[in-house]
């Protein structure tokens, strides 16, 4: 009975880690594939390195989608952390009118439908002149990022007590150098967490990017469904897949990074 | 230390002005003909139209059976995988890494995985093709057929997410009070009785929230859809996101698009608030 359980237990590993692996293992034989194996089917690769060399080098459009996502999410990420620090910690330590509300409107936010977004955005943005301008597309984005990274560090702040700031303002420290002395040191995973969600959001994101860029701030993901052909010219599934694949890789190394607090960045992350 | 609230201040501008300024752009444009030949005050007209509007009625209902299938068959998936993976140890590690996986790709770079594999040559298209030919239920087609497209859609939702629940889980299992399972084997009870009445209820809490964020994600569903069907074939696997961004963006009906545009972030809007409720025992979310 026992060894039957076991060796059914395996088979069931087995099978869910092919489950998982396949499509990764199949996306990347695809983008080292030439064109007529692709139309073959690719399971098995023949090593064609042309399409990894047509989405990272040169100066073509995939070479621009990987530049701006880069710029906008790194952007996005810094202006996210720099805004939702000291808001944080104001959610955290102070008790002002209506401050539940308030701090449920901001994550209503982000819960959101983008597409509820969109449409204003495509107009206001356009009457603004920050239509397909990186400005656009980081402020688009902070209406998602602002409410996660504010969440993310307002629940680790939490954890630390207050009398740590007592302490320090009767010792004659002033809010900055409370903040800088004392809380930035104590927060560090909490910032390396809210770091990781802000990026990756903005670093997937293909809706906003679709909608409210067209040339001059394509981010990669916008430029990925041009090449999947339902935007713009024919199917390009070998350079697409190769993109694909660039789009994961600084995800993983950045979990590698933050891993010890990956559960709690998703449960709020996520939201 | 009440001066410090001024400390709030730029986030709170940023996002009134990218989370405020838009939705009264929205009522705005719900109640009139924006950008159209001839602009004119139609009040609540658009509102009374989507009662009519059965392509909307058909993507809400598409949409709620679609995260009814995708919870029922996430939660238990990633649930039981917890409990398979839940001893620590380096198959079970590298195992659950690959299961979490998924979670953190783009969904656009899912969406493109899942075309490429759903095309007749790829793994999926040729291994459901032997198997719905060998039944005789004719050739497997997501890009022509309507079930085979929304079942294609629902298991790459699965793959997507299962990894979430099953974090969830696994958080939620390895900080049970092992003593109530401890004491119901003591007393004799089956594998099926410990976990039905000694550990399932420690775990209602974490399930009712991971359910519930499912819930709201499915309902945003936009991106992988998109690539993979393009919400057909016909209108098959048309979700309200890809509704309004084909009403307000594709045949730019502006005015019609914000009104359901409203209505869905309202819905959106009560369940987060049943689920912050649910999450936190009605206490409000900082303490």
């Amino acid at each position: 009975m026992k060894t039957i359980g076991f060796i059914l237990r395996i088979i069931i590993l087995v099978f869910v880690s092919a489950l998982f692996i396949i499509p990764i293992y199949f996306t990347f034989s695809v983008s080292i594939s030439s064109k007529p194996r692709i139309n073959e089917g690719a399971i098995v690769p023949d090593f064609y390195l042309g399409h990894w060399i047509e989405v990272t080098g040169g100066f073509g459009y995939w070479r621009a989608g990987i530049i701006n996502s880069a710029i906008v999410s790194l952007a996005c990420m810094l202006i996210a952390l720099l805004v939702s620090l000291p808001a944080g910690y104001v959610f955290t330590r102070i008790k002002f009118l209506a401050d539940k509300h308030l701090f449920f409107w901001f994550l209503t936010n982000r819960m959101a439908p983008p597409v509820v977004f969109a449409i204003p955005y495509l107009m206001i943005w356009r009457g603004l002149k920050i239509w397909d301008t990186y400005t656009g597309l980081i402020l688009a984005y902070m209406v998602f990022e602002i409410p996660i990274t504010t969440w993310i560090i307002a629940s680790f702040l939490a954890g630390i007590p207050k009398e740590i700031d007592e302490a320090a303002y009767i010792d004659g420290y002033n809010t900055f150098r409370l903040f800088t002395k004392i809380i930035l040191p104590l927060l560090r995973p909490a910032i390396g967490v809210a770091m990781f969600f802000a990026w990756l959001f903005a670093w997937t994101d293909m809706f906003f990017a679709s909608v409210l860029t067209s040339v001059n701030a394509k981010t990669l993901p916008a430029q990925l469904l041009t090449a999947l052909g339902k935007v713009g010219w024919g199917v390009e599934y070998g350079p697409a897949a190769a993109a694909g694949f660039v789009t994961l890789v600084p995800g993983l190394m950045l979990l590698y990074w933050v891993r010890k607090y990956i559960l709690r960045g998703f449960i709020f992350g996520r939201l | 230390m009440k001066t410090q609230v001024w400390l709030l201040f730029p986030a709170l501008i940023l996002t009134a002005f990218v989370g405020i300024f838009p939705i009264f752009a929205l009522v705005n444009y719900a109640l009139q003909t924006p950008f159209a030949i001839e602009n004119r005050f139609v009040g609540l007209t658009h509102f009374g139209f989507m009662f009519r509007d059965y392509r909307f009625i058909d993507a809400i209902t598409r949409g709620i059976t679609f995260a009814a299938i995708c919870l029922a068959i996430e939660i238990p998936l990633g649930l039981g995988l917890a409990y398979m993976l839940r001893k620590p140890g380096k198959i079970n590690a590298v195992i659950s890494a690959l299961i979490a996986l998924p979670t953190l790709f783009p969904p656009v770079t899912i969406g493109m995985m899942w075309l490429l594999m759903a095309r007749s040559n790829g793994p999926i298209g040729m291994i459901f093709n032997t198997i719905l030919t060998s039944i005789g239920a004719g050739i497997y087609d997501p890009f022509r057929n309507h079930m085979h497209a929304l079942g294609t859609v629902i298991l790459m939702d699965v793959w997507h997410w299962t990894g979430l629940v099953f974090l969830v889980s696994l958080a939620a299992i390895s900080g049970m009070d092992e003593t109530y399972a401890l004491s119901a084997r003591t007393e004799g009870a089956t594998r099926w009785q410990i976990f039905r009445y000694a550990e399932l209820p420690q775990l209602v809490f974490p399930l009712t929230f991971v359910s519930l964020l499912r819930l709201i994600d499915t309902l945003k569903i936009f991106d992988e859809v998109y690539i993979l069907t393009g919400g057909g074939p016909g209108l098959s696997t048309e979700f309200v996101t890809q509704y309004i961004r084909t009403v307000g963006i594709e045949q730019w009906n502006v005015g019609y698009a914000s009104a359901v545009s409203l209505v869905y972030l309202y819905i959106v809007i009560v369940l987060c608030w049943l689920m912050i409720t649910v999450l936190t025992r009605g206490r409000g979310l900082i303490e």
